[in-house]
């Protein structure tokens, strides 16, 4: 190699350093190399992605909600499209806590990226036991309780919607898991600042928000709702300017470090969501449609960061009342 | 599987309502008979989501055809493209007809295909490969008119030269009625010895076929179509219910874009997704 090359190539990795330090971002103790997560529902384990993209550029994702046993999940019909979004009702069909232990989580240790498991139940003693199960697990860099999912019958939004339980049910995880806890919010409360507040004293380390928000669409030739559960959770575009709003609100009243979520599909989405206050976000509905979002988003915010001679840690919070 | 973008190399309409899209490709797809895309127009957002079309014929390794339904607006959108627009794809998709383990018993050695409608679209591939591999198919076609019967690719499978009997809901091409009748007749005649049935249609017809496969002891594959958020097996939206599974189990739904689309169809619990169609 001339000396000439070797320069180059030195310069080269110094600009990639670079790049690699300004997206850099840690959330309760969690390094993500990037802010750019992948959504509990809608990345499955992780694995179903590893042909499309490469898991190892991903700041992380959150997977698939896991309950202590495997669930079933709801009759179909689960999905419907809507403007600008859709609606679910899946029912968190998934494998169970034991199954992702055993069968998942040794494949993804093989990728270099932050793995978040997604907890959910249908009463408090459920969640300790997926919690319990998954603190066997090697590889899980957090745990983030689903407190907010709109599709089953019990459990999930009642303890979500409700400040008081989710206190409780958050202190009880916060003493039995042994890894840092996000608290999923959900947005169909009366207010998500009073919802954050309990959620933070009760001792969790960071929030995620938002979950998706009930809906309904009825087919208007049988007249029947098109998601057999009835109503399903609203995702999408459609929901970014609500889950902006609702984390700013939210940066405002605790300083626990919040994950953004909410109809993110590019890095100018993403950023919003960080200059509300954010530290990370993750995305989610996206991915259906564009498998590669992720990736195109990060690159798009590695070119924001050098464009504007910008980390993302400097642009959290960074919003500018009109 | 890859996630391209495809340029339009045609888009012609067969008869109102159905049209024939045939895609250039600057990777060669290997595709196989029973698989489908993800796809929608390029860099449109309304709708959000792809829609999953099942692979109608492969013209060569850089260029295949979709037949589709104008149906609502994803299909819509798809319409209006002309030559030279742009496609975001995600292919090939789904398990295949004629492949392991679909075929652990093995091929029967005669083939009966059951299309109706745009169901059609899902085993053209199938009927080319069956006669390649000199397999004695018969093909039922069914649709609801003339018109339709056009729009569903009939003059691609009367070109198979392979034996095809036809029915209209309204007599106006083949027999009137469902496509169902002349199958249970042939079966009822004794001619389905050692046959295996291959189908693809509405719901209430392939759980008709399914119906008459079990009364006659014969072994059939069903295609199923279900609303698909991604197509890859991660939204679990286009589950169809599973007998014999532990209704508890993560076994009791199974995904159509990644365990299927093609199921054997005594496994399907067709009462109860019928629900959802």
């Amino acid at each position: 190699m001339s000396d000439n090359q070797s320069a180059i190539r030195i310069s080269q990795s110094a600009i990639e350093a670079s790049a690699i330090e300004r997206l850099a971002v840690e959330i309760a103790g969690i390094k993500l190399k990037n802010p750019v997560m992948g959504a509990s529902g809608t990345f499955g384990y992780g694995l179903e992605f590893a042909g499309l993209i490469d898991l190892n550029r991903l700041g992380g994702f959150s997977t698939k909600g896991l309950s202590a046993r495997p669930l079933p999940g709801n009759i179909p019909t689960r999905i419907v499209e809507t403007h600008g979004g859709m609606l679910n009702a899946i029912g968190l069909q998934n494998v169970g806590a034991r199954a992702f232990v055993e069968e998942k989580l040794p494949l993804l240790r093989k990728y270099d990226t932050q793995v978040i498991a997604n907890v959910f139940g249908y009463s408090d003693e459920d969640y300790l036991e997926a919690i319990q199960i998954l603190n066997d697990g090697e590889g899980i860099a957090a745990y983030e309780l689903n407190i907010s999912c709109p599709n089953v019958k019990e459990g999930g939004i009642v303890i979500g919607s409700s400040p008081l339980a989710a206190a409780k049910l958050t202190e009880k995880a916060r003493r039995a898991a042994q890894r840092p806890l996000i608290v999923k919010l959900s947005p169909n409360v009366t207010d998500i600042k009073e919802l954050a507040r309990a959620i933070v004293d009760a001792g969790a380390d960071a929030l995620s928000l938002i979950n998706t928000l009930v809906g309904m669409a009825i087919d208007i030739h049988s007249r029947k709702p098109h998601l057999n559960f009835g109503t399903g959770g609203l995702s999408g575009p459609a929901i970014k300017p609500i889950a902006v709003r609702m984390v700013y609100e939210v940066a405002s009243t605790v300083s626990v470090p919040l994950i953004g979520i909410g109809g993110i599909a590019s890095a100018a989405d993403a950023l919003e969501f960080i200059i509300a206050g954010a530290t990370a976000v993750q995305i989610g509905t996206a991915n259906y449609y564009d498998p590669s979002v992720t990736m195109k988003t990060i690159d798009e915010l590695a070119d924001y960061c050098n464009q504007h001679s910008t980390t993302m840690q400097s642009l959290i919070g960074s919003v500018n009342r009109n | 599987m890859i996630d391209t973008i495809a340029t339009v190399e045609s888009n012609l309409e067969l008869t109102p309502g159905y049209k024939l899209l045939t895609l250039n490709f600057k990777e060669a797809i290997a595709a196989k008979a029973g698989q489908f895309a993800m796809l929608k127009a390029h860099d449109t957002f309304e709708p959000l989501l792809r829609r999953a079309l099942a692979i109608y014929r492969i013209e060569n390794s850089n260029q295949l055809s979709f037949l589709y339904q104008v149906l609502g607006r994803g299909t819509q959108m798809l319409s209006h493209l002309d030559s030279g627009g742009k496609v975001d794809i995600l292919l090939p998709l789904g398990n295949c007809w004629l492949d392991e383990p679909l075929q652990k018993t093995g091929l029967g050695s005669k083939a009966l295909v059951v299309a109706g409608g745009i169901g059609s679209a899902s085993v053209y591939l199938l009927c080319q490969e069956l006669q390649r591999r000199q397999i004695e198919t018969q093909i039922f076609f069914g649709a609801a008119n003339r018109k339709v019967a056009t729009g569903c690719g009939l003059d691609d499978f009367k070109k198979l030269a392979l034996p095809i009997t036809l029915t209209t809901d309204d007599g106006s091409l083949g027999e009137r009625g469902f496509v169902t009748a002349p199958l249970e007749k042939f079966l009822r005649e004794g001619k389905g010895e050692n046959a295996t049935i291959y189908t693809c249609g509405p719901w209430v017809m392939m759980k008709r076929v399914a119906e008459i496969a079990e009364g006659f002891a014969i072994k059939c594959l069903a295609s199923l179509e279900a609303p698909m958020g991604c197509g890859f097996g991660v939204c679990v939206g286009c589950v169809v219910a599973i007998k014999d599974a532990d209704a508890k189990s993560y076994q009791a739904y199974q995904r159509v874009c990644t365990d299927g689309s093609i199921f054997p169809a005594e496994i399907i619990r067709w009462e109860v997704t019928a629900m959802a169609h």
